[in-house]
């Protein structure tokens, strides 16, 4: 991997986030600097309050940094307004959450399309591309299901499903195996490292168990909002 | 996406809590019943009321001596009446044109003398519709002409006076120079309206017997009443009747020449917008708790909506749309549950005589019929339905303003 040319999709340099809390400031971040390419397939672990949510959370524009550059395809987070972020997390961002990440009155094939619809992208598209998806993520003939009739694995893979619809730069995932049974958990990554592979997806997900850790081609540790490990593995 | 798809989930959101939407429909639709209901009541009655005092005074508009309003009295005429009826009839909302001689008279018989209201009349052009009282005659009939010997007397004037059908009374009045003049007439009709006022206070005369006894010219009298076809315009009728109709006189309309009456409505009508803000209060209560209620258990849900890039304005009107649709389909609801009964009071009628009782009742001498009915003005309703929409619409703005403040990484937590 390599020797081809790395384009950087997300970059944070000397990043940090204070979080206050009654009198006492909480670092969740101490300056840390990450660089994510196009393509990668990255897992982000840590123990417990190591700041896994604070960062995918600052890279989704959902948070913001204290101090410290952060950027999504050369766009500088800090130099957009409330709107230019809506639009920031509508095109360039996908999110999945651990769990309940639906929209409880649309049905799934809603679901994987509503990100498409506000972007304003045509009808006709939408459905091949939903069809499509659906299909990779193995929950074809399911389409006109509620949320609440589906298991919450395959409401995470319609949450993956979503996300990939709405061609963004990277796929931020925050624990999305926390919630479902091992197995499941296995399902949810092949279909990942899938989509990864077959389309160039880039993903970054959190996560503390060591056998999701493992699946990932680059891990990232973190510790008290710093990074400790960096390392790539061995394209398997 | 926006309209279409937003509308949708706007749509499908109302309902996930049946109970609670069914429950704010329900009152919107109450509510709209209420007002729709009491408003048409009102409208019904006072259309009624003002017809029935147009009726029996002097029209919907009155032309009379300038000076008669405060100076009541047989000096102060209008000489030129054929000429007045003849323009006034010439404007479209005219329907009938009458001349009258009104005042006040002393009637007497053996038995003794009673003070009371006259009004004298043409016979040949008055019926029902220019004064009520005529279908109320319970014995004899009106004259035959204008220069008939008969009186017409309330029920209970003629008892007083012991006088009978046919029996000869003595009635005495003031001419215009002061001096007291007289004339006979043979009792040739029986009043009774259920309004003691009118039947223990009324006679009806022949226009010209008493022009005659009052030494008037055959073109004068006391006043020309206008009866127009729709009573709200008797202000721009009287406006336009008052650029005809010379210096000496004063056109009127019923509410200036009957005061009391004018006041009573405008009472009633002033009750009738407390009683709909009321139920505007209650309206946006309903909607503003539900809505809220409703947004603070979805603030999960919408801090997901904007991770995934819903803009805080869709969300905003996301919630804005939910509550057009609880305004509509409460609306909606209103009018089914509204139609049937409206349909049977607006033909049928209630009748309320059991607790107003047989005597009936009266307003500042206007009765009241005993039967309520339906009525509304058609503006009036438009009113309720305009109201009811922007009372939804203004309940929603909060909810809706919240809904769009969501900030995911706090809400998103909420599990
Ligand atoms: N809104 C907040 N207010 C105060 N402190 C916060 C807030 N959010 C996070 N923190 C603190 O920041 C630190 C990092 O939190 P973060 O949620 O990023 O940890 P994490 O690595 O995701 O943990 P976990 O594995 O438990 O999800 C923790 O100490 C946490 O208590
Ligand atoms: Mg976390």
């Amino acid at each position: 991997m390599n020797d081809i040319k790395q384009v950087p999709v997300v970059e944070l340099k000397d990043v940090t986030r204070t979080y206050r809390q009654g009198d006492v400031d909480v670092n969740a971040l101490r300056g840390l600097t990450l660089t994510i390419n196009k393509g990668e397939f990255t897992a982000v672990c840590g123990p417990s309050g190591s700041g896994k949510t604070t960062i995918l959370n600052i890279i989704g524009a959902l948070d913001v940094a204290s101090s410290g550059k952060v950027s999504v395809e050369g766009k500088d987070l800090s130099s957009l307004n409330r709107r230019e972020l809506s639009i920031m997390r509508r095109d360039s961002i996908g999110f999945v959450f651990q769990a309940y990440n639906l929209i409880p009155v649309l049905t799934a094939y809603e679901n994987a399309e509503i990100v498409m619809s506000l972007q304003g992208i045509a009808a006709d598209e939408r459905r091949n591309r939903v069809m499509d998806l659906l299909s990779e993520v193995g929950l074809e003939g399911m389409e006109d299901r509620k949320p609440h009739q589906l298991s919450g694995g395959q409401q995470q893979r319609i949450a993956i499903a979503r996300a990939i619809a709405a061609n963004p730069a990277v796929i931020l995932a925050d624990e999305p195996t926390a919630n479902v049974d091992s197995d499941t958990a296995d399902k949810l990554l092949d279909i990942m490292e899938t989509l990864n592979r077959k389309r160039g997806v880039t993903f970054i997900f959190s996560t503390h168990d060591p056998k999701v850790m493992d699946r990932a081609r680059r891990i990232v540790r973190l510790i008290d909002g710093r990074v400790v490990i960096d390392e790539n593995r061995k394209n398997n | 996406m926006e309209g279409s798809n937003l509308g949708v989930m706007a749509w499908r959101n109302i309902w996930r809590n049946l109970r609670r939407t069914v429950l704010t429909i329900s009152s919107i639709a109450f509510g709209t019943f209420l007002a729709v209901i009491s408003t048409g009541i009102q409208d019904r009655n006072f259309s009624e009321m003002i017809d029935l005092a147009a009726r029996m005074g002097g029209g919907h508009v009155t032309i009379q001596h300038k000076e008669y309003q405060d100076y009541p009295t047989m000096s102060r005429t209008i000489e030129n009446c054929k000429e007045i009826t003849k323009s006034a009839l010439k404007d479209k909302q005219v329907k009938h044109v009458v001349t009258r001689i009104t005042g006040h008279t002393m009637i007497s018989t053996a038995k003794g003398s009673y003070g009371a209201g006259f009004m004298a009349i043409d016979p040949l052009k008055e019926d029902d519709k220019t004064l009520s009282i005529i279908k109320n005659i319970v014995k004899g009939s009106m004259f035959a002409t204008s220069m008939d010997r008969g009186i017409i007397l309330g029920e209970r004037l003629a008892k007083n006076l012991g006088a009978k059908m046919g029996s000869k009374v003595v009635y005495t009045m003031t001419d215009r120079k002061g001096e007291i003049v007289r004339g006979l007439a043979h009792v040739s009709g029986i009043i009774r309206t259920g309004a003691p006022g009118i039947d223990s206070g009324l006679s009806i005369l022949p226009i010209d017997s008493v022009r005659k006894i009052l030494g008037f010219s055959e073109n004068e009298a006391i006043q020309v009443a206008v009866f127009i076809e729709d009573q709200r315009k008797s202000k721009q009728v009287a406006k336009r009747l008052s650029k005809k109709s010379g210096t000496g006189s004063a056109t009127l309309t019923w509410n200036e020449v009957n005061p009391e009456l004018a006041g009573f409505i405008s009472m009633k009508i002033g009750g009738a917008i407390f009683m709909e803000m009321l139920i505007a209060v209650l309206v946006a209560a309903g909607i503003f708790n539900t809505l809220f209620v409703s947004v603070m258990e979805r603030l999960r849900e919408f801090g997901i909506m904007m991770a995934i890039g819903f803009s805080p304005g869709s969300l905003f009107r996301l919630v804005m749309l939910e509550s057009l649709w609880l305004g509509l389909v409460g609306l909606v609801s209103g009018a089914i549950v509204t139609a049937g009964p409206y349909y049977y009071l607006a033909s049928k009628g209630l009748d309320m005589t059991a607790m107003i009782g047989e005597g009936g009742s009266e307003v500042a001498g206007v009765a009241i019929s005993p039967i309520f009915h339906v009525g509304i003005f058609p503006e009036h309703a438009a009113l309720i339905a305009g109201a009811v929409f922007i009372t939804t619409m203004i309940s929603g703005l909060y909810p809706a303003w919240r809904a769009g403040r969501v900030v995911p990484v706090d809400t998103i937590k909420l599990v």
